[in-house]
C-alpha cells in the first residue's frame, strides 16, 4: 500500500511539473483530448497538439519580450517620478496577470482549467434553461483565455487559501456565471441591432452594451445616426491594428522616454542606447518594439486559440439548438456603417486621453497607458449599439464617458490588484467596472463573497425573464434564426 | 482549389467565426478550399495571394486589390444564407 502511495505521489509529482507546471503541453494536450472526442483522426489530433503548443510557445517569447521592452521604462518611471504605469489592453493584462500568477509559484494551468469548468458551467446553465433562463453559450475562445487567466490572479490575490483546485473551481464557476448572464444581457440589444441575426455579443463589454442601449435614447435621435455625417478620410487607416497599436506606443511610449530625458534612457539602456544612435531613432525603435511583441503574442495566441475553438465547436453544435451563440464583438460592426466603428473609437480616445490627463493632474500614483483593444473595440462596439438608439449624439456620448471609465476604473484595478507591478492591466470595460468591484467584494469577504457574486448574477436573467414583454419570444428568436 | 482568406480587425475572434462558417457553406457546395485567417492589417498585404477575401463589410473599403482577387463583405458574418447567397454572385459554382 505505501508502495503504491509512493508510486502515486511521485507520479502526480511529474505530472505537476512537466503537465501543470507547461502551460503549452497542458493546452495541447487538451486540444488532443477534445480532437479525439469529436471522433477526429489521430493524425489530426496530433496537428491540434502540435499547433496549440507551438502557439503557446509563440505567446511566450512574445510575452518575454514585452517584459524585457517594459522593465526600464516601468523602473525610469518609478525612480524620476514615483509614478507606476500601466497599460490597459487584455494582451498587456493576460501578460500582468501571467507573471502575477508565476510569482505566487502557480501556473498558467490553473487558468486553463477554471476556463475548461466555466464553459462547461455555461453549457450546463444554458441546458437548464427553463429554470436559469440563460439562452447564450459564450464561444469567443481568445477572451475566454484573457478572462479566466485575469478572474484567476483575482481570486488568487483576493482568497489566498483559494490557490488550489477547489480554487480552480470556484474561478470557473465565477468566470462561467458571468459568460452567460452577461452574454444573456445582450439578448435583446443586439436582436435588435441586426434584426435577429440569430447570435448575441460574448466579449469583453457586454456590460456597456447593455448599458448604453438603455441609456442611449435619452442622449439623442435615432434618426440622426452617424451615418450621415462625413468623417475624414484618413481616420479609417486606424482600422489596421498594426498601424494603430504602433501609433498609439509611438505617442505614449514616446513621451515617457522624453519625460525621462535622454542621459537618463543612456544611463539605464546602457547595451541598446550606444552613443552611435541618436535620441529620436532610439525612441522609435524602442517604441516600435513594443508592436513587435505584442504582434508576435497575437501570432502565438491565434495559433492556440484557432485549435481550441475548432475543439469547442463540436459540442457547443450539439447544445446550440434553441440557445444562441455569443460572439466577438466585431460581429456587430457590419450592421453599422464604418463611420460608427471610427467615431466610436475618436471618442473613446478623446475620454481617454482627457481622464489621462486628469491622473497626471491630481498626481495619482498611476498611469495608464493606451492599448489599442479596449480603445478599439469596446468604444466602436458602444457606438454601434450607442448609434442604434440614440444616434450620433448618443454615440459620442457613451464612447466618451466609457473611455473616461476604461482609464478610471482601469488605475482603480491596476493599483488595487497589483498588476501595475507588470506594466499592465485587462482595461476591458467590463473589467474597469464591473470586476474591480467583484475584486474588491472578494478581497473583502472571501469566498462567501465569491457564493454571493455568483447568486447575485445569476438572479438577473430571472429579472430580465420577468421584465420581457412577451415570455414566449424570449426563449424564441434564438430557435427562429438558427441555421445550423 | 480555392484560397480563402478570412479577415478581421485583429483577426482573433470575427475572422474565425466567418471562417468557420464559409467552411461549412463551400462543404455544401461541394467546393474544395483552403481557408486562412488574419487581422486585416495583415491581409492587406497578402492580399494578392488569394482568390477570396471575406470580410465584415465595415473592412471592404481597405482593400484595394488589382488582380482576380475579389474581397466579399458581410453584413451578418454568422448567416449561412448571406455567405451562400454573395458567393453564388461573386464565384461561379457549378449547381
Amino acid at each position: 500500500m505505501g508502495d503504491f502511495l509512493s508510486v502515486f505521489d511521485s507520479a502526480s509529482k511529474v505530472f505537476f511539473n512537466n503537465i501543470l507546471g507547461k502551460p503549452e503541453f497542458f493546452i495541447g494536450g487538451l486540444v488532443f483530448i477534445g480532437y479525439l472526442l469529436l471522433r477526429k483522426p489521430i493524425y489530426e489530433a496530433f496537428g491540434g497538439f502540435i499547433k496549440a503548443t507551438v502557439g503557446m510557445m509563440i505567446w511566450n517569447i512574445g510575452a518575454g519580450g514585452l517584459v524585457v521592452t517594459f522593465r526600464p521604462i516601468l523602473a525610469g518611471l518609478n525612480d524620476r517620478f514615483a509614478l507606476n504605469a500601466a497599460v490597459i489592453d487584455p494582451y498587456f493584462g493576460l501578460n500582468a496577470a501571467s507573471e502575477a500568477i508565476k510569482s505566487i509559484g502557480m501556473s498558467l494551468s490553473w487558468a486553463m482549467i477554471s476556463l475548461m469548468i466555466g464553459f462547461g458551467w455555461n453549457i450546463l446553465l444554458v441546458l437548464l434553461r427553463r429554470y436559469t433562463k440563460l439562452r447564450t453559450l459564450f464561444l469567443t475562445g481568445h477572451i475566454m483565455i484573457q478572462q479566466a487567466t485575469t478572474c484567476t490572479w483575482l481570486v488568487f490575490f483576493a482568497i489566498p487559501e483559494l490557490r488550489s483546485i477547489a480554487g480552480a473551481v470556484w474561478i470557473g464557476l465565477l468566470v462561467g456565471t458571468y459568460w452567460s448572464v452577461f452574454s444573456n444581457l445582450t439578448v435583446e440589444p443586439t436582436q435588435k441591432l441586426t434584426d435577429c441575426g440569430g447570435f448575441a455579443v460574448g466579449h469583453q463589454q457586454m456590460g456597456q452594451v447593455w448599458l448604453a442601449s438603455k441609456i442611449a435614447p435619452m442622449l439623442g435621435d435615432p434618426d440622426k445616426s452617424v451615418e450621415h455625417m462625413k468623417l475624414p478620410k484618413w481616420l479609417s487607416m486606424f482600422n489596421d491594428n498594426v498601424i494603430a497599436s504602433g501609433t498609439l506606443m509611438i505617442i505614449f511610449f514616446g513621451a515617457i522616454m522624453i519625460l525621462l530625458g535622454e542621459p537618463y534612457m543612456r544611463n539605464m539602456d546602457k547595451g541598446g542606447f550606444p552613443a552611435t544612435i541618436a535620441f529620436p531613432t532610439y525612441i522609435l525603435s524602442k517604441s516600435l518594439m513594443f508592436s513587435v511583441y505584442l504582434y508576435i503574442l497575437i501570432s502565438g495566441v491565434r495559433m492556440f486559440v484557432a485549435e481550441l475553438t475548432e475543439s469547442f465547436r463540436g459540442i457547443s453544435d450539439r447544445v446550440l439548438p434553441g440557445s444562441l451563440p455569443a460572439v466577438d464583438c466585431a460581429a456587430t460592426y457590419g450592421f453599422s456603417s464604418p463611420n460608427t466603428v471610427l467615431y466610436g473609437f475618436i471618442f473613446g480616445c478623446i475620454g481617454q486621453f482627457t481622464a489621462i490627463a486628469g491622473l497626471l493632474i491630481f498626481k495619482s500614483p498611476i498611469m495608464i497607458i493606451t492599448g489599442f483593444v479596449p480603445v478599439f473595440f469596446d468604444n466602436a462596439t458602444v457606438a454601434v449599439f450607442a448609434n442604434k438608439f440614440g444616434g450620433a449624439r448618443a454615440a459620442a456620448i457613451c464612447a466618451y464617458c466609457t473611455g473616461i471609465m476604461q482609464v478610471v476604473g482601469g488605475a482603480f484595478a491596476a493599483w488595487y490588484f497589483e498588476l501595475y507591478k507588470y506594466g499592465g492591466w485587462h482595461g476591458n470595460i467590463d473589467w474597469d467596472t464591473i470586476w474591480p468591484f467583484f475584486g474588491v467584494i472578494m478581497k473583502n469577504f472571501a469566498v462567501p463573497g465569491v457564493i454571493l457574486i455568483i447568486v447575485a448574477m445569476l438572479v438577473i436573467p430571472q429579472i430580465q425573464y420577468r421584465r420581457s414583454e412577451n415570455k414566449e419570444l424570449y426563449f424564441k428568436c434564438g430557435d427562429e434564426s438558427s441555421e445550423a | 482549389m480555392l484560397k480563402i482568406l478570412a479577415a478581421c480587425g485583429n483577426g482573433m475572434g470575427s475572422s474565425q467565426i466567418i471562417k468557420m462558417k464559409i467552411e461549412k457553406v463551400f462543404k455544401k457546395l461541394g467546393v474544395p478550399v483552403t481557408i486562412d485567417h488574419m487581422s486585416v492589417g495583415d491581409a492587406k498585404s497578402q492580399a494578392s495571394s488569394y482568390d477570396v477575401i471575406f470580410c465584415s463589410v465595415t473592412f471592404t473599403d481597405i482593400f484595394k486589390v488589382r488582380g482576380t482577387t475579389k474581397v466579399i463583405g458581410l453584413v451578418n458574418l454568422l448567416s449561412e444564407s448571406e455567405i451562400e447567397g454573395k458567393i453564388r454572385e461573386n464565384l461561379t459554382i457549378p449547381s
